[in-house]
């Protein structure tokens, strides 16, 4: 990626007078940390960054960004945001065109063909983080890590992340801009991890997800992260009905991590986000990957793809299948 | 709500279908001691009018304001005990149905089982009832006029009705002529009294009646709205005639440059008519119609020198610059009369008859029988080798009827004796040829049909039992291959010509219908009433009407019959003026919608629309419901996904207490 064009780009964007603020990344503040970068002037554009390292979906912020209640005599801010996009985040972005949570007038979108990004967690195992900032870069098939100065080459098999080895979209499906040529799509590898959950049977299934959901800390990340988690008012947070009870336990964690799955049943857009953000681990992609997939084998449907398609929860065919409805 | 729940809770023996596998008493008494309880009774029949008025008795006597029945599905009284509880000052919406019958004491054979679920069901009952919100009936104004869709004899006689009672009628057909199949017959049966003789009057009354606006040739675009208020959208196609000027003299399809070159649809394809013609002699309106996939002019752009219609046609009507007109209106109710198609014998190949052109069916038998038809009602056929007059004639029934190999199981109801009708006729017209009519029965159950086959076997029309496996050429001869099974012997019979008497068949472009009115279908696939016996003309959507054999297979009385049905059916809301809306309706939290429309993709009656609020200064989407449409099946709330749609009555507030009375959750 040629970062004098993303920037030039970036600033170009945010100096537009009907642009409230580009969302892009640019470096953390140790390590390997990439931070969310609001650039709200042509300035602000000089410390973008698109890097193997950035592993967040900005498309979150679309919809967490809180609608301010407007004082009394003055309007409302209804310029567009602009935001960078890699391929599974503009997935995101489309399904939330499909959902309405945004209009497509709303928002300008830059996107970012994208080689694949890291596993931070493999990253920072294999190569501890340093307190200075460190730098990534794709290099030819593989990576570029710069520590201290120190330039090392990854293979791009060790540290790349589960769902870009799976990623069929590596460019950005809705764009108003795209930096630089598209790169050439890999086919996506066999997805072990669903297949060896699969392969149990009911009862080990059960003791997996059952030792799983036993490290929920229930901290909500995965939903707050989620670019498609954005009710105003999220059911698992109400106290009448409560669908879910307060306490950290088997019982409630499971009907948490259920209900969370089957909501996005047909929405996720596998960015693996949530994933990424567990502090316990938990391998949520495997549970988002599984109904992504299923959505697909039986119903041929696959979110984020077309901006025009019926929202698969509520869409109806008659020859749907449901021999598995029990 | 500030009044506390006092709940009066009224048990049904119904005769002894609850109290013999339910202790009544028992339950009775269980029910005195749950929670807000006031009055617990039984009665043997509560929907009888003293079983009404012990509790409206109760209402007044324990100032009760929330009533549980447990008696029957609420799809049986729960009007009746709404209706009998708003006489006594409540409102209706605070009752509850504990289903007790059908859910329980039918189901059970034990009585202390049956009594331990009725007494677990009414405890969800009185949970529940606690809660419901009192809700108000509405109305809204009906328009007062009716669309009907095909214009057969059921469509023509549901549009004279109305219109002979003073509401306006939009009467549209998508052919360019009034009158549907029973223009198309010959003789009708029992009484033989000639079809288009007893048709032509009604087809030329609908066309000049004030109240009724004819539009042939158009179709239905668009319906939106609900029972009073449908706006209605129709394409009028483009005849490239204008319609005032022509006067149906019909020079232009003698001067045709294709004369005579395309089957005559009207004929069965018997006979040709032109790129420009007029379906048949009695058309209404008798104006004539060009067919743009074959006129010269429209597909190629020129027909000689001119286009000849076009010289010759004296008040210069031809007009091909017309194009596609839309005609907009309002209407109260809906029939739907679009009739039927006749089973394509081409599904069962073993008859032979795309094969051989001395195979036809009942319809082609129709024209060739018909004194207007292509023969001048000569039966003549061809053998394959020259035209003759058939000596041996056999006549099939139930070809595409009562055969699970064509998917059809069901009777088309007509064929039985519009093939011996037809026999007669062919004995009429051929005194010496030898008839036969294979048959599966013989149901000839309608007035005067019984008759009529004892008269027509007394023609010596001969009736062999027995469904003929194949037909195949032998010389010049057709030969039917079949088992008598009476005798059970296996036959070869020789015949010049065989009549396949086809059955009917829902239209196959009845699901643009469907989907224009959210109809459904049965499993015969003809539209769906919405109940079988007692509601057989009414569909699941309100304000639309069946007649006809768009419904289900019929004979010409029972067709017209059915069209009166639903015209005094759709003439109810028109005569009142005011239609009742339902006041169980979802009902949306837009502080808490989030915008995302699932609900307006799944709703079935397309009652949910987004619309702007402005939520604390900021312009927001949220869905709201239209209550005219709403019918509170509750897909919406099942699609949200924070809950912020919900049906009153069915609330999650309302139904999860219910289900915990019942002892599966905390």
């Amino acid at each position: 990626m040629d970062l004098e064009l993303l920037r030039k780009t970036g600033a170009e964007v945010a100096a537009r007078d009907d642009v409230k603020y580009l969302l892009g990344w640019k470096q953390g503040t140790y390590g390997y940390r990439v931070a969310p970068a609001f650039v709200e002037n042509a300035a602000g554009a000089a410390e973008l960054i698109f890097s193997p390292l950035c592993t967040a979906n900005l498309a979150t912020y679309l919809t967490l960004v809180e609608q301010l209640p407007v004082p009394r005599g003055e309007e409302p801010d209804t310029r567009k945001v602009a935001l960078m996009v890699k391929g599974c985040d503009s997935r995101a972005v489309t399904q939330l065109l499909v959902e309405k949570g945004i209009e497509r007038d709303e928002v300008v979108v830059i996107g970012c063909p994208c080689p694949g990004v890291v596993d931070p967690a493999l990253l920072a195992e294999k190569y501890p983080e340093t307190e200075e900032p460190a730098e990534m870069k794709w290099d030819g098939e593989d990576f570029l890590l710069i520590r201290n100065g120190e330039e090392t080459k990854i293979s791009r098999d060790e540290l790349l992340a589960e769902k870009c080895r799976l990623c069929r979209y590596p460019n950005p499906v809705v764009s108003d801009e795209m930096l630089g040529e598209p790169v050439e799509t890999w086919a996506p590898g066999e997805d072990k991890g669903v297949e060896e959950v699969e392969a149990k049977d009911v009862d080990s299934r059960l003791e997996y997800w059952m030792d799983q959901f036993d490290k929920c800390v229930r901290c909500y990340s995965c939903r707050n992260v989620c670019p498609l988690c954005y009710c105003q008012d999220c059911i698992l947070d109400r106290l009448n009905p409560t669908w879910v009870n307060r306490s950290v336990n088997f019982s409630e964690n499971t009907a948490f991590n259920i209900a969370r799955a089957f909501h996005l049943a047909g929405r996720c857009i596998e960015c693996g986000e949530c994933e990424r953000v567990c502090p316990a681990n938990i391998p949520l992609g495997k549970i988002n990957r599984k109904l992504a997939r299923d959505v697909r084998d039986k119903y041929g449907f696959e979110p984020g793809v077309d901006p025009e398609a019926e929202p698969f929860q509520a869409s109806y065919k008659p020859d749907d299948p449901e021999d598995f409805i029990l | 709500m500030t009044e506390k729940p006092k709940v009066g809770v009224y048990v049904c023996h119904c005769g002894i279908n609850i109290s013999s596998t339910v202790d009544v008493d028992a339950v009775a008494e269980f029910a005195e001691k749950l929670p807000n309880v006031k009055v617990a009774r039984t009665y043997s029949y509560m929907c009888s009018d003293p079983g009404q008025v012990l509790i409206k008795k109760d209402i007044e006597e324990h100032g009760l304001n929330r009533i549980v029945v447990a008696s029957c599905s609420p799809r049986m009284h729960e009007p009746t005990f709404r209706k009998a509880i708003a006489d006594a000052g409540v409102n209706p919406y605070f009752l509850e149905m504990a289903n007790i019958r059908e859910q329980c004491s039918w189901v059970h054979e034990e009585i202390e089982e049956g009594t331990a679920k009725a007494k677990k069901l009414l405890t969800a009952s009185v949970a529940k009832v606690r809660l419901l919100e009192a809700l108000e009936q509405k109305e809204v104004d009906a328009e007062p006029a009716a669309l009907v869709i095909g214009a057969g004899i059921a469509g023509i006689q549901s549009a004279l009705d109305i219109a002979d009672a003073g509401f306006q009628v939009y009467l549209v057909e998508k052919t360019p002529s009034v009158g549907g199949r029973m223009a198309q017959l010959d003789k009708t049966f029992p009484t033989l009294d000639c079809s288009a003789c007893i048709l032509t009057p009604k087809m030329v009354d609908a066309a000049n009646h004030p109240n009724i606006e004819l539009l042939t040739y158009s179709e239905v675009e668009e319906v939106k709205g609900f029972i009073g208020n449908f706006d209605v959208k129709v394409r009028k196609k483009a005849r490239y005639v204008d319609f005032d000027k022509c006067t149906g003299c019909g020079d232009c399809a003698k001067e045709c440059r294709v004369k005579d070159r395309f089957p005559n649809e009207f004929d069965q394809g018997l006979s040709k008519r032109s790129a420009i013609y007029l379906p048949f002699p009695q058309a209404v309106p008798a104006k004539f119609t060009i067919d743009p996939d074959n006129c010269l002019f429209l597909k190629k752009g020129k027909c000689g020198k001119n286009p000849k219609c076009q010289e010759v046609c004296g008040t210069e009507a031809i007009d091909f610059e017309q194009e596609d007109e839309f005609v907009e209106f309002r209407v109260g109710a809906i029939i739907v009369a679009t009739g039927f198609d006749p089973f394509n014998p081409s599904r069962k190949p073993e008859y032979g008859y795309d094969d051989y052109p001395n195979v036809i069916t009942g319809m082609e038998m129709e024209r060739l029988v018909s004194a207007s038809g292509p023969t001048e009602g000569k039966v003549k056929v061809f053998n394959g080798e020259e035209e003759i007059e058939p000596k041996e004639v056999a006549l099939i029934k139930c070809v595409g009827s009562r055969d699970e190999s064509v998917g059809n199981e069901y009777c088309s109801r007509v064929c039985c004796m519009y093939v011996a009708k037809q026999a007669h006729l062919i004995r009429d017209k051929l005194p010496d040829a030898n008839i036969r009519i294979y048959y599966m029965d013989v149901r000839a159950f309608g007035k005067g049909f019984e008759e009529f086959y004892d008269r027509v076997r007394r023609e010596n029309v001969r009736y062999i039992r027995g469904n003929p496996s194949e037909i195949f050429k032998r010389g010049n001869k057709l030969v039917v291959k079949v088992e008598d099974t009476l005798t059970s012997t296996p036959l070869e019979d020789e015949v010049d010509m065989v009549v396949l008497g086809v059955g009917l068949e829902p239209r196959a472009d009845m699901r643009g219908v469907m989907e224009l009115l959210r109809l459904s279908q049965s499993p015969d696939k003809f539209f769906l009433e919405a109940h079988p016996k007692l509601r057989p003309v009414d569909t699941a959507t309100d304000g639309v009407f069946l007649a006809g054999c768009a419904q289900g297979p019929k004979d010409i009385p029972d067709t017209v019959a059915q069209a009166k049905g639903a015209a005094a059916s759709a003439m109810i809301p028109l005569a009142r003026g005011k239609v009742p809306i339902n006041a169980q309706v979802a009902i949306v939290n837009e502080a808490t919608c989030r915008g995302c429309a699932f609900c307006v993709s799944i709703c079935p009656y397309s009652a949910i629309e987004m619309v702007t609020v402005n939520r604390f200064g900021n312009e927001v989407e949220v869905a709201r419901v239209n209550e005219a449409l709403c019918k509170g099946c509750g897909s919406c709330a099942a699609a949200c996904l924070s809950d912020s749609i919900q049906p009153k009555s069915f609330r999650d507030s309302q139904i999860l207490p219910q289900i915990a009375a019942l002892g599966v959750m905390k």
